[in-house]
């Protein structure tokens, strides 16, 4: 039980992440998804790169993001993922509560060290 | 993120979407998989791995694939769905497995559903909503009852006087219509044929507010005089005797020797006064004859006003018909009470009752089977819970295990809703292919209906799932470890099945009696029926209606002219025993007469049936003479006044003296278009009692003139045959069209088939049904009984070899099981008969007059019936526990 509710948590900000990149970087395929993830978290996320699929199905799902069969750079089939118009409000929706969020609890985190 | 503002919706539709094509996303998905690890064994290999180790490292980095499949199909579809399936598919395994059982379930239910949604179906069609005019719930019509005279002293035909006085006068009717007799004589290639009309008032189809399938509806210029004359025909008289031809219309009939257009067909359900074709006609005051020379006599029919009580509406009436009794004080008796019927009241009658005794009858029917299949269903679940048990032990959730034998009840009860479906629609079939026609409402079309269908199909459903799912609650609830350790044999008990269905057990025996002893009972009466005697031999006698054509026929002699020809031409048919003329048709007397006798002073009014018929009449109906003699051929052919009387009327009128030679005045046959003035008649002979009320009612004093008196009156030709009645049919017409072209046969036939028809079609119906339940039912009791101990003595197999072991003897086992299962047989059938004897009185007016709700003989019958065969179902399961053999028993645990 504890560890479904813990990989929420993570799966919440992991869509956050994917949309974001898929935002910046524009159409890519799971494995591109994951080394960029890699690349910018660097040590500080432990990633199950599995779980980004899981996490692209749900944002498919809510039609935040489109998928399409195409080739990769090694001249495999890849499905490549791209943000939609909505996967582009949400994103910004999602940004600002996430920042307005994080704010907060940066704050109570620096009270409860003053205190 | 996930939390989505629409939470579902969106992903909702994907994942109904995802229960479908699954196959070809997992592949997808496999490949997409496939790939980003290729991708990552490629990378690690590049940073100089050994292909095993970048392989691994890639997997690693990965995660573990199948948890990620589970995660996404949670994700994709609908899981409960998915497991539905396999709910399903193990509950078809299951059920497979007991096939009797599921058999026996599914078989109750279908039964119990189909037979009360048809029944209900025929009530809701027949008694309920039969007619499909507008507002036919405030349709009335009034009876002038004679106090005095009680249900024989009622008269529902009016004369056009009175019908304008009601019509006019009312307060409490929005509008008043009527309509009248007309037999219909038309030319049709050689003959003549009849057809069965009726003058109707004007407003007459604005008051039913129907227009017509084709053509039109009579308009208020049609009854204006000198209009050109039209009429209306009824859709069924139209599809039988013009295959429905719409050439028909507009074109020109001769009816009765006048012209008219057939301008309208009308809709199948209209049936108003069962006329074939309707004439319009406007009543006119004074004028007071009408059809065969007897007085004009209009059917009145009015449409209550809203809110007008049927009370209210009869006290109107009673006004008009005071002020009606004071002009014509010789067309009311001295005491009279008007009544108000509904439009109902005049067809379906005494059938009423029978339709309502066989719903309760199949209601009783659907309790038993509910019963049974709660029974079923209890001990099924009961003897399963060991297998939960362990299923929880195993892991299954509570959820999962109730959510298994739910799916297991539905799966039988749509199974068992299905056959019911089919029931209900092919018995619904039978039920109207046997239903005597006569005795319900021209109207009324019998169809399934489909609000009584679904209520019959939850109430079983519910009884399923109910039944099913209680013992899998108590079961979840339960300690688990519980039935697991228990043998579920226990002794303790002793011979106990269960305080749940011992109590089902004994409803069903109860019910099961009481629905016999209906069936036993309407039967008897049924048979009672059968055996009255009507006072003349119905057999080998061919009977038709002649109707004359009323412009040429007007007199007597016209009359005489006629039939005395027509009775020697018949008479000399080869196979033709005897012939004569008559005006009325058994079991029915003639018209009702006020009478006086000479010499005799009275108080009260005396009525007498009185019927015109020729000398052969005794003869061909075989009735046979008290005293005196019948009448001679020449006293017909003379017109004597000479008269017949029954016993009844000797009883009745002359209680101990001599009637021969009395002499009887007949005031009726002053009345009539073709009057008989001075009608003082000599009795010249006594005949025994001849039905002429129906097989219902008491004889009532009658009297039989010669024919030849009077040129008003029914004209009917009664033929008593060597061979078949109808084989005759065609010597019987053409030596009428040889005396006149112009005359039609109406409504041939053989006597005793009518009066098999009309009299026995309604008994029979109530009581071939019931019988049908009675056994129907009885079987159910039988298998419920079987189910119950079979189930108990397999459940007590353990003990029973104990008690063998012990040194019981196998004659001992099996008095045990019997005796258990008699014990609730026998608790069921006192119940049942208490409750018979109670619902005694409901079921009396059903039954033939001599056969008594507590018919010793019916509750000896039944009862020994029912405990025979509950015992045959006691027997099999003991048989089998007496052959238990304790070392097998013993060892089984």
């Amino acid at each position: 039980m504890t560890d479904a509710k813990k990989s929420e948590v993570l799966q919440g900000t992991l869509d956050l992440m994917i949309l974001k990149t898929l935002h910046a970087l524009g159409p890519q395929h799971g494995f591109g998804i994951a080394r960029r993830i890699e690349q910018v978290s660097r040590d500080v996320l432990q990633l199950n790169e599995g779980t980004v699929y899981t996490s692209l199905l749900r944002l498919l799902q809510q039609r935040w993001i489109a998928a399409e069969w195409g080739t990769s750079e090694n001249n495999r089939r890849a499905k490549f993922y791209s943000i939609t118009a909505r996967g582009e409000k949400q994103l910004a929706v999602e940004t600002e509560n996430w920042q307005r969020i994080s704010g907060v609890v940066g704050r109570v985190l620096r009270l409860e060290e003053e205190s | 993120m996930d939390d989505g503002r629409i939470p579902g919706l969106r992903a909702f539709a994907a994942r109904v979407a995802g229960v479908f094509g699954s196959r070809k996303r997992d592949s997808d998905f496999d490949e997409e998989v496939q790939a980003h690890l290729q991708l990552l064994a490629d990378r690690f290999a590049a940073q100089g791995m050994s292909r095993e180790d970048a392989a691994a490292a890639a997997r690693r980095q990965f995660g573990n694939t199948t948890m990620l499949q589970e995660d996404r199909r949670e994700l994709r579809t609908l899981t409960s769905v998915e497991d539905l399936g396999r709910d399903v598919r193990y509950a078809l395994r299951s059920l497979g497995r007991s096939r009797a059982f599921t058999a026996v379930a599914i078989a109750t239910l279908g039964l119990g559903i189909g037979a009360s949604t048809a029944i209900f179906s025929v009530i809701d069609n027949v008694l309920l909503e039969p007619f499909p005019y507008k507002d036919p719930g405030r349709m009335v019509f009034l009876r002038i009852r004679d106090t005095a005279r009680g249900q024989e002293g009622e008269r529902q035909g009016y004369t056009s006087n009175e019908f304008l006085e009601f019509a006019e006068q009312n307060h409490v009717f929005e509008g008043v219509i009527a309509a009248s007799d007309d037999v219909v004589l038309y030319k049709q290639g050689e003959g003549v044929e009849q057809l069965y009309g009726a003058d109707v008032t004007p407003g007459t189809f604005e008051f039913f507010g129907m227009p017509a399938l084709y053509g039109r509806v009579t308009q208020p210029a049609d009854y204006q005089p000198g209009a050109p004359p039209v009429f209306v025909m009824r859709h069924k008289t139209w599809m039988e005797r013009f295959n429905g031809d719409p050439g028909v219309l507009n074109k020109t009939f001769v009816l009765n020797g006048r012209a008219r257009t057939l301008i309208g067909i009308m809709p199948p359900r209209f049936g108003w006064y069962e006329a074939d074709v309707l004439i319009p006609e406007s009543p006119v005051r004074g004028v007071s004859t009408g059809f065969a020379g007897l007085p004009a006599r209009w059917f009145l029919l009015g449409r209550l006003k809203p809110g007008v009580s049927k009370a209210q509406a009869a006290a109107d009436a009673t006004v008009i018909a005071n002020h009606l009794a004071r002009i014509n004080p010789q067309d009311y008796p001295a005491h009279f009470q008007v009544l108000v019927k509904r439009l109902g009241d005049t067809v379906v009658g005494r059938f009423e009752s029978t339709l309502y005794t066989i719903l309760a009858a199949v209601g009783l029917l659907l309790l038993i089977g509910c019963g049974n299949v709660a029974n079923l269903m209890l001990a099924r679940a009961t003897s399963r819970e060991k297998e939960f048990a362990l299923r929880a032990v195993l892991g299954a959730g509570r959820a999962r295990l109730v959510r298994l034998l739910l799916v297991e009840s539905l799966v039988l009860a749509i199974s068992g809703a299905a056959l019911g479906v089919l029931v209900a629609w092919g018995g619904l079939k039978l039920i109207v292919a046997a239903m005597p026609q006569n005795l319900i409402p021209a109207e009324s079309v019998i169809e399934l209906n489909t609000p009584v269908m679904v209520f019959t199909l939850v109430v079983a459903v519910l009884t399923a799932v109910i039944f099913g799912l209680a013992p899998a609650l108590q079961a979840a609830r339960r300690d688990l470890n519980d039935p697991l350790r228990d043998s579920g044999k226990g002794v303790i008990n002793g011979f106990r099945t269960g305080r749940m269905r011992d109590t089902v057990v004994v409803m069903e025996v109860a019910v099961s009696l009481t629905l016999l002893i209906g069936a036993g009972l309407l039967m008897r009466s049924f048979v009672a029926l059968r055996e009255v005697h009507l006072g003349l031999q119905a057999d080998h006698v061919f009977e038709t209606q002649l109707p004359l054509p009323a412009d040429r026929y007007k007199t007597a002699a016209h009359v005489r002219g006629f039939f005395q020809p027509l009775l020697a031409r018949v008479k000399a048919i080869p196979g033709v025993v005897d012939a004569t003329e008559s005006s009325a048709l058994p079991p029915y007397g003639g018209m009702d007469s006020k009478m006086e006798i000479s010499g005799k002073s009275h108080e009260e009014e005396w009525h007498t049936q009185l019927q015109n018929v020729s000398e052969g009449y005794f003869r061909v109906l075989r009735i046979p003479f008290k005293m005196g003699r019948a009448f001679r051929e020449a006293e017909i052919n003379d017109a004597r006044k000479v008269a017949v009387v029954n016993e009844t009327f000797v009883s009745a009128f002359l209680c101990g003296e001599d009637p021969i030679g009395r002499r009887i005045k007949l005031a009726g046959l002053e009345t009539l278009a073709d009057p008989v003035s001075e009608p003082w008649f000599e009795i010249v002979g006594v005949v025994a009692d001849v039905t002429n009320q129906g097989l219902e009612r008491p004889v009532e004093p009658e009297v039989w003139v010669p024919y030849t008196v009077t040129g008003s009156g029914e004209q009917i030709l009664l033929v008593r045959t060597q061979q078949t009645p109808m084989a005759l049919m065609n010597e019987v017409h053409q030596a009428v069209w040889a005396t006149d072209a112009g005359v039609a046969l109406a409504f041939p036939g053989a006597l005793e088939d009518r009066i098999s028809q009309s009299l026995y079609a309604g008994p029979r119906f109530g009581f071939l049904l019931m019988t049908i339940f009675g056994c129907l039912g009885l079987i159910l009791v039988t298998v419920g009984v079987y189910s119950v101990l079979a189930y108990a003595t397999a459940r007590k197999t353990h003990e029973i070899g104990i008690r063998m072991a012990l040194g019981a003897e196998r004659a001992d086992v099996f008095r045990l099981v019997i005796r258990a299962g008699l014990r609730l047989v026998t608790t069921g059938v006192a119940i049942g008969l208490i409750v018979s004897l109670l619902l005694g009185r409901a079921i009396e007016a059903e039954l033939w007059r001599g056969v008594k709700p507590y018919d010793p003989a019916t509750l000896a019958g039944t009862t020994v019936l029912l405990l025979g065969t509950a015992a045959l179902a006691c027997w099999i399961p003991a048989k089998r526990a007496a052959r238990v053999d304790p070392m097998v028993a013993l060892r089984y645990e």
